[in-house]
């Protein structure tokens, strides 16, 4: 490696570069409400005519224990919101599950949409509070979830992958993904 | 239908008894020559209608009885209807219950508390580290136990902070320190700029703001990330930070520096003879003089970008510079500037964990420094580098998570010197009447596994063999957590 000189980089020019790249810089950071949930509907299936809010999401202990999966725990379905895609002729086109988990201490909105045969087709984050791990937003990220279904995995370090340093949301909201999965594919595939 | 039809009959069985009666009347008036003719025609009819009667009897109580029928049918169907009325209720009720226990349990969460927005939380970790060439140094020590605090004013603005002490007991006559490791309010500008003031860690590495025991390998931490990059370290200042969708994060800062002031030209003995002091005694460049902001000199600023993509799950690639004015190191030298930059990589690939990272830094116009201790144990040196790879992998034993790795790292923590006089290297080596002086620069193998009893509790084995050094190899046991 070349010896890094003063010639190279005068230190003391760092802060007024900093400051000039501060201001530079696209205003693209982390914030909260990035997306309604009406907005996320819209979005993830922009061919349905309307969504269908279903009824609160009550489950018995067989299916809660079979949707809370490897990871155990108790399954909170308070803060789901379920609601189904139609298309203008009245055919199912997919489902649509709202979720809050905690990342570190706030809670992360997001929804999932799903096809009509259980399989993610994507994952939106709606709201952000956390000051670490905004990086849950990033597409790529997100993208890792499309195709499973509640027969995968779906957990960190097995078939989702990690971000280094946001470790605590990653991991809650891949669990959370998984509920859901679980949830759409033991209650609603099939029965529509 | 049915009813319809015991209608019929019974308006039958009145008719004939009407139409008989109205035949028996004149009957009885008619002359006696037919008399006899006329009753024996009569009584068969009489016969006749008597018969007619008995079958309509008959027929009435079989009615009757299939009435009776009906009516068993009747109160069967209301009685079902009336279980189902009950069960439907029951479930009514079951849904209620559940709703209002999801509504009570939601509204348990929601209840205002002054607590609400606090949140605790910390980590620590505990050492025994064993030197096989020189047991004596043999050493446990609670490492650090650290506790943090923070505070949600609103959906904005967030407080944060983290106390800690460092190997169990702090006082004069003790080895601990107290410290407060970071201290700083975060602010969301506007939902794509956020803003931060305080004491905050710089973001330098992939250990320096994620140094939790649970998020290393390793019972202590790496030498390139405690020798040349100073973690845990922190500056006092204002920074601007995010990311974007596409996964470029940014961090910009302005901070406090360097007080190169408080560079010890001539230790009397060693400054650290363990592997276990080199990392604790702060005798590092950039260890020895960063400030924390314990009254620290702010005459001169220090800045700092830190960039990093994860835009490939699993892959994290970036770097930071930092750089400013120092403090100088005598009153009689001139202007002095330190500056720090480093390049890392971190790539998961499923069970693989696998990261590299090179850090160099360094001080300028350290020859008019050097210029005034000539002959100096341990003058102050112009740069200084490291660099490490590291590999490790992540078995599922039993649900545990059990993960071996192996590090490979080189550090020199005195790469260049500037302005020493004539037959000095820079570094004074080997054993003298004071003691014996380590070489500043080495290599170091460490072989070992973290095992996770769950996310936030590991205990952490390694051997460690040092190339130069070699009395600083040893044998690490660690418990840490963090929550």
């Amino acid at each position: 490696m070349p010896h890094f000189s003063d010639r190279l980089l005068p230190t003391a020019l760092i802060p007024a570069i900093v400051v000039g790249v501060a201001a530079a810089a696209p205003i693209v950071v982390y914030a909260t409400d990035y997306l309604t949930l009406a907005q996320a509907q819209k979005l993830m299936f922009p061919d349905a005519s309307q969504f269908a809010s279903q009824a609160p999401v009550l489950l018995t202990q067989a299916q809660a224990t079979r949707v809370a999966g490897a990871t155990g725990g108790s399954v909170n379905t308070s803060q789901w919101r379920v609601a189904t895609a139609q298309a203008s002729d009245g055919r199912v086109l997919g489902y649509v599950v709202a979720d809050a988990v905690i990342g570190k201490f706030q809670l992360i909105n997001y929804a999932v949409a799903f096809a009509p045969d259980g399989a993610i087709r994507d994952v939106e984050i709606l709201s952000y509070r956390e000051e670490h791990g905004g990086e849950v937003r990033t597409a790529a990220w997100r993208k890792q979830f499309a195709g499973k279904t509640g027969a995968s995995p779906i957990r960190i370090d097995d078939d989702i992958r990690n971000i280094s340093g946001a470790t605590l949301s990653c991991t809650h909201l891949t669990d959370g993904i998984g509920r859901l999965a679980r949830y759409v594919q033991a209650v609603l595939v099939g029965k529509s | 239908m049915r009813r319809d039809k015991l209608k019929t009959p019974i308006a039958l069985v009145a008719a004939a008894i009407a139409a008989s009666s109205f035949i028996v009347t004149p009957a009885a008036a008619a002359p006696p020559a037919d008399t006899a003719r006329k009753v024996d025609r009569l009584q068969d009819e009489i016969n006749a209608m008597a018969q007619q009667l008995q079958e309509m009897k008959q027929q009435l109580l079989q009615m009757k009885q299939e009435n009776q029928q009906l009516r068993g049918q009747q109160a069967e169907t209301a009685k079902q209807t009336e279980q189902a009325v009950t069960q439907q209720k029951e479930l009514q009720t079951q849904v209620t219950a559940a709703t209002q226990t999801a509504q009570s349990a939601q509204s348990a969460a929601t209840k205002p508390s002054p607590l609400d927005n606090v949140s605790l939380w910390g980590y620590g970790e505990l050492y025994y580290t064993h030197p096989t060439n020189k047991q004596p140094d043999t050493r446990a020590d609670l490492a650090r136990a650290v506790f943090g605090i923070g505070y949600q004013f609103n959906d904005t603005t967030r407080f944060n902070s983290e106390y800690e002490i460092e190997h169990a007991v702090a006082s004069a006559d003790d080895v601990g320190e107290s410290e407060v490791e970071q201290f700083y309010v975060d602010h969301r500008l506007n939902p794509s700029l956020s803003a931060r003031a305080g004491l905050f860690l710089i973001p330098a590495g992939l250990l320096n703001e994620n140094h939790e025991p649970t998020n290393f390998y390793g019972v202590t931490r790496n030498f390139v990330e405690t020798l040349i990059i100073p973690s845990t370290w922190r500056e006092g200042g204002v920074s601007l930070y995010g990311e974007t969708e596409n996964g470029l994060g940014w961090n910009a800062g302005l901070t406090t520096g360097l007080d190169l002031s408080k560079w010890d030209f001539n230790p009397e003995t060693p400054l650290y003879t363990s592997a276990l002091e080199l990392q604790n005694n702060g005798a590092a460049p950039m260890q020895a003089t960063h400030q924390e902001m314990a009254l620290a000199n702010a005459q001169k600023l220090s800045g700092y970008l830190a960039l990093n993509y994860r835009g490939v799950p699993g892959l994290t690639v970036g770097g930071t510079v930092f750089g400013g004015g120092a403090v100088s190191a005598t009153p009689y030298t001139g202007s002095q500037n330190a500056y720090l930059y480093e390049g890392h990589v971190r790539y998961q690939p499923g069970r693989w964990d696998l990261s590299a990272l090179y850090a160099r830094g360094g001080f300028t116009n350290t020859a008019q420094a050097n210029a005034q201790f000539p002959g100096a144990s341990n003058p102050l040196p112009a740069s200084f580098y490291g660099w490490y790879a590291q590999a490790a992998y992540n078995f599922d034993v039993g649900g545990y998570r059990l993960a071996p790795f192996a590090r490979y790292e080189k550090y020199d923590m005195g790469a260049s010197y500037e302005g020493l006089a004539p037959g000095f290297s820079g570094t004074l080596t080997g054993t003298t009447p004071a003691g014996t002086f380590p070489s500043p620069r080495d290599t170091v193998y460490t072989l070992g596994a973290n095992f996770y009893l769950n996310p936030n509790v590991v205990f952490k084995f390694d051997v460690q063999r040092f190339r130069t050094n070699i009395d600083f190899d040893r044998i690490d046991l660690g418990l840490g957590l963090a929550f």
